[in-house]
């Protein structure tokens, strides 16, 4: 019986594994150059869905998120390094077409506040830790 | 000692939860993401026209006067539902684009043709290009185009009573 418990366990965890690898590039998008492909890849791969709004464009199976791949990689031929693709995304769509968003002063709270808790966690461990001692 | 222990905690989920609770009543639609492109000029473009064999260059259409520009196409239900309050900004004397989003031109000429068209001039956007500038990412939209070309509204979805009135009523604050 447990056995046969840990057997599903193992397969729904494997399911993940590859549910988490899968992807929506069609074969005709992909370029010929391989380095090239992989940049457009990893750049989509950061891209948000507009559309779906929790994947990113190269899970995603939305007539919009294959425009947008199809665009970057004519973009990743045309020689743009990342930073001009970025920001060709985000000039039109803003920052939440990103998946991770950027560190600026308007994100500053965000970024920094799991830190502040993180330290006042510790902080009020400590210093309970030092008075249920010194009782 | 105990007691606080206990005491902030509670207070502290108490505020969390109101936050929750203040969201949720309050009308919000998460959905509904702000462009880029406000107070922006509008993108620049040249397309195909629908109706006629002249060419559509952005930059002589926009700037001269407040443009309404909706992007539609025949196959999205929610552009048939919001037809008539175009109808109505075209009948107030507004100008409207209309941009026809990947959609086969012969159908939208029909569904022109039946529904009624008021739109001035019907720039083509074959394969979602002119849409990619605009930062569109569901039809139909909706932007406000001020005198001066640069965009001060934009809405995401079919035009319901509500927005149709919201737009009216940011189009007479625009004009002043």
């Amino acid at each position: 019986m447990i056995k046969k418990n840990f057997i599903i366990i193992i397969y729904i965890l494997l399911i993940q594994v590859f549910a988490n690898n899968s992807f929506a590039v069609e074969p005709d998008e992909i370029l010929k150059n391989p380095k090239k492909e992989l940049r457009a890849r990893n750049i989509s791969k950061n891209i948000r869905c507009m559309v779906c709004q929790n994947q990113s464009i190269d899970e995603s199976g939305a007539p919009l998120a294959k425009d947008l791949r199809i665009l970057i990689r004519s973009q990743v031929k045309d020689g743009k390094n990342d930073k001009e693709i970025y920001k060709f995304l985000t000039d039109r769509y803003g920052d939440f077409i990103l998946l991770k968003p950027p560190f600026k002063l308007t994100t500053f709270a965000l970024w920094i506040f799991p830190f502040i808790f993180l330290l006042i966690g510790i902080f009020i461990i400590f210093y309970y830790n030092k008075k249920s001692l010194n009782k | 000692m105990f007691k606080r222990v206990f005491t902030i905690p509670i207070i502290l989920f108490l505020f969390v939860l109101s936050v929750f609770f203040y969201l949720l009543i309050i009308e919000r639609d998460p959905l509904d993401l702000p462009s880029n492109l406000l107070n922006k000029n509008v993108p620049d473009f040249e397309a195909k026209s629908l109706l006629n064999d002249e060419k559509f260059v952005a930059s002589n259409e926009f700037g001269n006067e407040l443009v309404l520009v909706n992007f539609f196409a025949t196959w999205c239900k929610p552009c048939r539902d919001e037809h008539i309050y175009i109808k109505k900004f075209s009948k107030r004397g507004i100008r409207i684009i209309g941009i026809n989003y990947k959609d086969k031109s012969a159908n939208a000429i029909k569904w022109l043709g039946k529904l009624g068209n008021p739109y001035s001039n019907i720039p083509i956007d074959k394969d979602g290009r002119i849409a990619i500038d605009w930062g569109v990412y569901g039809i139909p939209e909706t932007f406000i185009v001020d005198s001066k070309g640069i965009i001060k509204y934009r809405h995401v979805g079919p035009v319901t009573k509500k927005i149709y009135k919201k737009i009216n009523l940011l189009i007479n604050e625009i004009e002043k």
